[in-house]
């Protein structure tokens, strides 16, 4: 019983739910971030999965060699970067100017 | 030849654009400068609307003369300014102008026409002139053009709106034939002695370039309907008639309402036209869309042979009786006749106007004009005219023969004159298309031409009468208690007055004789027994209210020819015959009052197969009946008026229930301005309260509980905005939690 395609699924499940946990769960902003990348990983690992796996479609058409879920991976990796730096960038600077990185003490934009 | 005939159409309007772009801005801008108002604002100025800046002129005159009332007008507001000045007013030309005295009316004055205001009516009295000269050239020329009579001719058309396939066209058409000649020629001779009599009048208004720029306007709107090919281009006339004449009678703005006298203000009086004659244009408009709906066209001649063919008769008659509340409201036919008594506020020579040959006369040109398609419809519409004619005819000459103001004594003889033309025209029509075709349009029209003439006459007269006394007493009478033995004083008036009173009398052998007796003829002829016996009855009543007027005013019962001359003038003053710009007209008109009538090829000319059968009218026993009762009439009121004393004559009445109680329903014109005042009161206004109601608890309601609902909504479901991160993305993803659910159970377990 080799990988088959609902290992990876299940794994990306499994990851997603951590991160999911992790953004809504903890209240520092850094822990929040990495479950959001987390959550993003668990993304990109389904996206290449069902690439990898899903390349014969019904009528018998191959598709092995579109790429779209791989391609889709590194956009999302390259956007999470960019997410990333722009979000530490922001933490830095609340922190700078309120002294704390609590996410439920950042609560100024309510009624 | 015919079709240049549009440049009389077209002179009024341009004499209308020269007074008010041209001579009427000189007229205004040569005025003298006054005080300045430093509480001035920008709607008073001298580009204003023309009310305002007579007020204006009227507070020119009061800061020029009282220096003590100028500051104090400058310390109110703009507005208050207005409205002290035009109080102020009377004072001013009471200071200003010698001859003026202690005048009690509020219309402003000045004390010399400005140039401009003297060319202006310069320009409206050439133009008009030169218009009647070339419509009497035509008519005259037309009198042996056997072609132009048989077809009329085209003047100007032009397609303002096309439809495929040619039909629904709105084409704007202009023609001449010979009914509209005949109506031209009076418009025109009207027009141009009321311009003419204006001069005299008006002589120290401070409107007067605009009352000339009026007039025009007015006789422009008039020449549209007589003009016109089609009924969307009578509409149109019809509706500057109605607008030229609200300017008219509100001419004097200023003034207030005498209620001691039942008399309105002109402002309102003006309203109460415009909003009466829109009664009866709803249905004129409905009537007409009935036509173009069925047949596609507004055109005359097409309509005549369509209408019949692709119309039931009872639509067309619907639609004709429809066409005909139009005519009701702008004729002043019971029971839309209201608003012509309350016209009477309007200066004279408008009265004149709008009585003898425009607005009413507009009502019987329109029925005339489209009387085929009335006999088309059979005898139901034409005995609605008929009737309405006859029973108008009557009810206003009851009226009349009480009333003491001179000028209503006269606005209830021409309604009751209407009534007899629109007789005239129902009665015609009778008995089918071939009998209809032996007299066709011919005594309603033949009665409208001759009446136009005396009618004017009258109101000129009158206008002649009020004026001097005005001078005499500087106060505004029109009371015939205050008037009396003015024969005398002014012979020239009075004489042509009795000459119009004769002829309107049918007395013989003057004009309105011979319109009169065809009309009641031919009641008779075509056995409507009940209208012969209430024209002839009207008859009797016309001529003694109109001796009674004119002996109330000319003469006395101490008076020569045994009172018919002179007498005790019952007012105060010394009244003198009006200036010579007044007594021309009147001596003009006093012509074809006499001589109208003995146009007997009338008929024939505006379309009829027979001629108006002299010889057969005098030896016609009915004829002679008819004189007897006009004699009658006039008898009884020189017995009445003339050899009895006022006061005995009072106690008469006085002392017998019968006559008192008959005396008050006459005098207060059967109460129906009364009745219809309680119908907007409780009837319009009680609708208005409902519709009110409605609108504030119900629309208002709906709109602001919608505003209200959301509200509360908003103020309530805010506290969910935390403002944290966290809490927002438990609801994304909780709610995209849901919708995956509700998904795979839709797919699983509703799409199987």
């Amino acid at each position: 019983m080799g990988l088959s395609l609902n290992h990876f699924l299940v794994l990306g499940a499994m990851l997603f739910c951590i991160g999911l946990y992790g953004a809504i769960a903890k209240r520092n902003a850094i822990a929040v971030l990495m479950g959001i990348e987390i959550m993003l990983n668990a993304v990109n690992i389904t996206m290449v999965a069902f690439s990898f796996y899903n390349h014969v479609n019904a009528n018998g058409v191959n598709y092995s060699g579109l790429l779209t879920g791989q391609i889709f991976a590194i956009f999302i990796i390259t956007v999470a970067a960019a997410e990333a730096a722009v979000a530490l960038a922001m933490v830095i600077s609340i922190y700078r100017k309120r002294n704390t990185v609590d996410v439920s003490d950042i609560d100024m934009m309510k009624w | 030849m015919y079709q240049y005939s549009g440049l009389i159409l077209f002179a009024p309007l341009l004499s209308f654009v020269i007074i008010v772009f041209g001579t009427r801005v000189w007229d205004m801008t040569s005025r003298p400068k006054k005080v300045q108002i430093t509480t001035h604002d920008g709607h008073n100025t001298y580009e204003g609307e023309g009310h305002e800046q007579e007020a204006h002129v009227g507070a020119e005159l009061a800061y020029a003369s009282v220096p003590a009332v100028t500051t104090a007008a400058v310390a109110h507001g703009a507005q208050d300014a207005t409205a002290h000045a035009e109080d102020q007013a009377a004072a001013a030309h009471g200071a200003n102008l010698d001859d003026h005295g202690e005048d009690d009316d509020e219309d402003p004055k000045v004390a010399h026409l400005s140039a401009g205001a003297i060319v202006s009516g310069y320009v409206g009295i050439g133009i008009m002139l030169l218009a009647a000269i070339y419509s009497w050239f035509l008519l005259l020329s037309s009198l042996s053009d056997t072609a132009f009579q048989k077809t009329g001719a085209f003047v100007w058309s032009y397609d303002w709106l096309k439809q495929k396939g040619g039909v629904g066209d709105y084409t704007i058409a202009f023609h001449i034939d010979t009914l509209g000649l005949a109506m031209l020629v009076v418009v025109t001779t009207v027009s141009l002695l009321v311009h003419f009599y204006s001069q005299g009048y008006m002589e120290d208004s401070a409107g007067y370039a605009r009352f000339y720029a009026y007039l025009a306007l007015f006789t422009f709107s008039m020449l549209v309907i007589v003009f016109a090919q089609n009924f969307l281009v009578i509409f149109i006339g019809w509706e500057l008639v109605g607008l030229s004449s609200y300017l008219l009678i509100g001419f004097w703005i200023n003034k207030k309402a005498k209620p001691e006298e039942q008399r309105p203000s002109p402002a309102n009086a003006a309203m109460q036209a415009f909003v009466t004659n829109r009664i009866g244009d709803v249905g004129f408009i409905i009537g007409i869309m009935i036509l173009f709906v069925n047949t596609g066209t507004f055109d005359f001649p097409t309509l005549f042979v369509k209408a019949p063919q692709v119309m039931s008769q009872g639509l067309l008659a619907t639609a004709m009786i429809l066409v005909f509340c139009g005519a009701i409201g702008k004729s002043a036919q019971v029971p839309l006749h209201v608003w012509l008594p309350s016209a009477m506020e309007g200066p004279t020579p408008v009265s004149a106007l709008i009585h003898a040959a425009t607005m009413v006369a507009a009502g019987v040109y329109m029925v005339a004009r489209v009387f085929p398609l009335f006999v088309a419809a059979g005898p139901v519409a034409l005995l609605t005219v008929a009737w309405v004619g006859g029973i108008t005819a009557l009810f206003a000459a009851t009226i009349a023969l009480v009333q003491s103001d001179f000028k209503r004594v006269l606005a209830f003889s021409t309604i009751s004159q209407l009534g007899y033309m629109f007789v005239g025209l129902g009665v015609s029509g009778l008995g089918g298309p071939e009998t209809a075709a032996i007299y066709s349009t011919g005594p309603g029209m033949f009665h409208l031409f001759t009446h136009a003439f005396f009618k004017a006459l009258l109101f000129l007269g009158a206008g002649s009468v009020l004026h001097s006394l005005h001078h005499a007493t500087h106060k505004e009478v029109q009371d015939m208690r205050l008037m009396g033995g003015l024969g005398p004083k002014m012979p020239i008036t009075a004489l042509t007055w009795l000459i119009a009173t004769l002829s309107i009398s049918g007395f013989p052998f003057l004009a309105g004789f011979f319109s009169k007796e065809t009309i009641i003829g031919l009641t008779a002829q075509r056995g409507q027994w009940a209208l012969f016996i209430i024209t002839l009855g009207t008859s009797g009543l016309t001529a003694f209210y109109m001796l009674r007027a004119f002996i109330l005013a000319f003469g006395g019962t101490d008076g020569k020819y045994g009172g018919m001359w002179g007498g005790t003038y019952r007012g105060v003053g010394n009244p003198k015959e009006s200036p010579r710009t007044m007594t021309i007209p009147l001596l003009l008109l006093a012509i074809p009052s006499i001589i109208a009538g003995y146009w007997f090829g009338f008929f024939p000319y505006v379309g009829a197969r027979e001629a108006l059968d002299v010889a057969g009218l005098f030896t016609d026993p009915l004829t002679y009946v008819g004189i007897a009762v006009s004699l009658v009439g006039l008898v009884i009121a020189y017995f009445m008026y003339a050899r009895l004393n006022p006061a005995r004559l009072h106690t008469i009445v006085e002392n017998n229930a019968a006559l008192r109680t008959l005396h008050r329903i006459f005098y207060n014109r059967y109460y129906v301005d009364e009745f219809y005042n309680l119908l907007i009161k409780y009837g319009v206004l009680g609708l208005s309260h409902v519709e009110q109601a409605f609108d504030t608890y119900i629309v208002d309601g709906l709109v602001n509980g919608v505003a209200r609902l959301v509200t509360t909504l908003g103020r309530d479901i805010r506290y969910t905005e935390t403002g944290r991160v966290q809490s927002y993305m438990i609801g994304f993803f909780g709610g995209v939690a849901v919708l995956t659910v509700v998904a795979l159970v839709l797919v699983n377990f509703v799409a199987k």
